[in-house]
């Protein structure tokens, strides 16, 4: 789905409130499929557009490789190989509302294969933390990614 | 009258009636035209030479209109004037197109296409031909109005427009023998004209038909630009050309404005075209250092070799965004001796193994000569992944700290007995975990006592569901936690992925765990844990999430690397020399109070002490 603004998704009107965990769980399994098709149709086909779904300071972990920051993020986008990602398994969870203070964050975590061009195809592992950012002039909060990690199953060979 | 003259041009040109016309010129031209320049046009009228008379042949036109349509529009010369970029004279041996036998199309474009379907002269004007498409072109849809050479003109167009729900120009109206014909260049006005057919009556009570073919363009497209319209080119390249530089660029010339608006069809994978511009380029610029022909559906490079020899500073030739196909292309040009060749986004790329090749192939023959081969510009895209590294803390402060957790976390949690590791937990601590679909039978091996509790959301769809595999508050998780199997895990070589995000930390890390004695029992996981700071140095887990699959081969062979320990009551599984110096290096001591942040660490571990049951 394309969201209207990027990085903002999901019709939620009101983040859930501290003692409504499983209103939170289920609203949160919802952003996280909607999330990740987004998140992967960008991977492959617009990649340009990735970064905009990062915070400014969010930082990704690639195979151990550090990228902070969003210059860094699209230079890093920009001269990794076009993909074609397939996400076999998914799952989150919202994290706790006294761990973030407040910031509606859900954790999310994919695995599947990833073919990069030029490149066998490889298992992976990923998680982000996403996190909801109110804005100013709606009710919807915007989704960020707050970080991301990724790592090839089989990293080392 | 007409029909045998035409009948004596028929016979004249059968035997071509139903060749392909590629090449007859070079690119496919076509005489496509019928119009007006019937069988009694003298076909040697100005058009076999390149002398083209503006007025000469469109007077004849008109007069040859004049005879066939009833009215008098078209000797105001406005329709000719429509079609005044497209006619052209004859070429030699390039006669008029078996129109009428063959309904009068195009000639199919490149692919030799026939036109329409044998119609006779009398003007059915059935379709039964299938619509060719024409490659590179643009489908030029021909319309047909048979008898309509009875009619007049400007009757039938505005009948036509009348009731046709799309407003159309008619390119090229012409009139031969018994039939109109008219092109149009987009198919939803081809549609809504088709639908006119049989709509209009005739002042004689005939309904008038209206038939539609598609075609290739036809001939007066791909023709020979007249010399107002290469005098138009002319200036028109003259305003791309920049004389500090001289440079030329003609990027996507066809959509140039100034060619568009005056009807000019500038396409460059046309050999006329390409040639009248290598014309130009010799005749007006010969001192050219740099080119860019980029964007132009440039397939052959023949025309361009013309230049070779013509344009000695020509150092800068870009090519890219084009369509040439094969590296041979390239020898034609070799004699430029460029110094750049830009070649980015042509399908040739791939046909060279590597770099190196593709590069030598378009040096220059220097007659041994040492010249630096020249640069060849061939963006491909990036197929180069960055190099994987290994854990990645952040600070050895960090992984102090992570390292210390891990360890003292795994030690309860292959102990066999996980009550303890509730500690580790926050009190609103959620977990859960998924495993990958597998066709093979869960049962027979280890894995299968996890998919019972898999939340793969791609899977598991229902929404009570997805929530009773999320384990929430501690009580619950570790209770979950203590119904899952025995584990051993190795410690030792933890890969471990940090990331943090305020006082959030998480960790990626993966593992390998062995359950029982057979190979079906060792299993890999991944895992997360966000973390948040508890206490001074400690961490406490807010998220855990556990992904556990079996273990690759790979995986177990690094795996059972490891001698067997003796066996050992003890809790804590025996460590390697390497398990012993890594846990030194976090003792305690060096373990730094200030604790900013918790943070959540992913090991895998790459070998599993195995153990003896």
């Amino acid at each position: 789905m394309e969201p209207g603004v990027f990085g903002c998704f999901g019709p939620s009107p009101a983040v859930p409130g501290p003692s409504d965990f499983k209103t939170h769980a289920d609203q949160s399994c919802r952003y996280a499929e909607e999330f990740v098709n987004i998140y992967y149709d960008c991977m492959d086909k617009k990649r340009r557009n990735l970064t905009r779904l990062y915070l400014d300071k969010s930082t990704l972990v690639w195979n151990g490789n550090t990228v902070s920051g969003q210059d860094a993020l699209n230079e890093f986008y920009e001269t990794l190989p076009s993909s074609e990602f397939q996400v076999y398994t998914l799952d989150c969870q919202p994290v706790h509302e006294q761990a973030t203070q407040g910031q509606t964050t859900i954790l999310v975590v994919s695995c599947g294969v990833v073919k990069f061009e030029g490149n066998k195809q490889r298992f992976f592992n990923q998680n982000f933390l996403l996190t909801a950012q109110a804005t100013p002039n709606s009710e919807q909060p915007v989704w960020k990614i707050a970080s991301d990690c990724f790592r090839f199953q089989d990293w080392q060979s | 009258g007409n029909m045998a003259e035409g009948g004596h041009y028929y016979n004249e040109h059968d035997d071509r009636a139903g060749a392909p016309y590629r090449g007859r010129k070079g690119q496919g031209s076509h005489r496509a035209r019928s119009y007006g320049e019937g069988p009694r046009r003298d076909r040697t009228r100005g058009g076999h030479q390149a002398n083209y008379t503006g007025p000469g042949p469109r007077s004849r036109l008109d007069d040859m209109d004049a005879d066939v349509t009833m009215s008098d529009n078209s000797q105001d010369g406005t329709s000719q004037r429509r079609s005044k970029p497209y006619s052209r004279p004859y070429r030699r041996g390039d006669g008029r197109f078996d129109r009428d036998r063959r309904g009068g199309r195009g000639g199919g474009g490149y692919k030799g296409d026939g036109g329409g379907g044998g119609r006779g002269g009398g003007g059915g004007g059935g379709n039964s031909r299938a619509k060719q498409t024409c490659g590179a072109e643009t489908l030029i849809l021909v319309f047909q109005i048979p008898h309509g050479r009875k009619y007049d003109k400007k009757w039938l167009m505005t009948a036509l427009q009348n009731i046709c729900s799309v407003p159309f120009n008619p390119v090229n109206y012409n009139v031969d023998n018994y039939r109109a014909h008219f092109y149009v260049d987009d198919v939803a006005t081809a549609t809504a004209l088709h639908k006119c057919s049989h709509k209009i009556t005739d002042a004689d009570g005939y309904k008038v038909e209206v038939h539609m073919n598609a075609s290739g363009p036809p001939a007066f497209l791909q023709s020979d630009l007249k010399p107002e319209d290469l005098e138009l080119l002319k200036q028109c390249m003259g305003k791309r050309f920049d004389g500090s530089q001289q440079a030329l660029d003609l990027n996507t010339l066809r959509t140039d404005p100034e060619l568009v608006s005056q009807n000019i069809d500038v396409i460059l994978n046309r050999k006329t075209t390409m040639e009248a511009v290598i014309k130009i380029i010799e005749k007006e610029i010969p001192e050219l250092v740099s080119l860019n022909l980029s964007n132009n559906r440039i397939q052959k490079l023949d025309d361009l070799s013309n230049l070779v020899g013509k344009v000695p500073n020509l150092k800068t030739l870009n090519l890219s965004n084009n369509e040439l196909k094969s590296d041979r292309e390239l020898d034609k040009i070799k004699g430029l001796k460029l110094g750049e060749l830009w070649l980015e986004k042509n399908p040739l790329s791939n046909s060279f193994k590597d770099q190196a090749s593709y590069i030598r192939s378009v040096t220059p023959q220097t007659d041994g000569q040492d010249l630096p081969p020249p640069i060849v510009f061939d963006v491909e895209t990036p197929t180069v992944i960055p190099a994987c590294k290994g854990s990645c803390f952040g600070s050895d402060e960090i992984k102090a700290i992570i390292l210390r957790f891990l360890q003292q976390y795994y030690s309860i949690y292959d102990s066999g007995d996980r009550q303890s590791l509730l500690d580790a937990y926050h009190d609103g601590a959620s977990l859960s975990m998924m495993t990958p679909y597998s066709t093979q039978n869960p049962s027979r091996s280890s894995l299968g006592e996890y998919h019972k509790d898999s939340r793969n959301l791609k899977r598991v769809k229902d929404t009570t569901l997805r929530y009773r595999l999320l384990k929430h508050t501690r009580l619950n998780v570790v209770a979950f936690l203590n119904e899952l199997p025995k584990t051993q895990h190795d410690t030792a070589s933890f890969n471990v992925d940090v990331n943090t995000y305020t006082v959030l930390t998480t960790c990626l890390f993966s593992s390998v765990t062995v359950e029982g004695k057979s190979r079906d029992s060792t299993m890999a996981f991944s895992r997360v844990f966000v973390t948040v700071p508890a206490g001074n140095s400690g961490l406490c887990i807010v998220n855990d999430q556990l992904f556990i699959r079996m273990a690759t081969t790979e995986e177990i062979r690094k795996a059972f690397v490891a001698p067997a320990p003796t066996p050992s009551s003890s809790p804590v599984p025996t460590l390697t020399a390497p398990q012993q110096e890594m846990l030194s290096a976090f003792s305690l001591e060096s373990v730094q109070p200030q604790v900013r942040h918790t943070y959540w660490y992913w090991w895998e571990c790459r070998k599993v002490l195995s153990f003896s049951l």
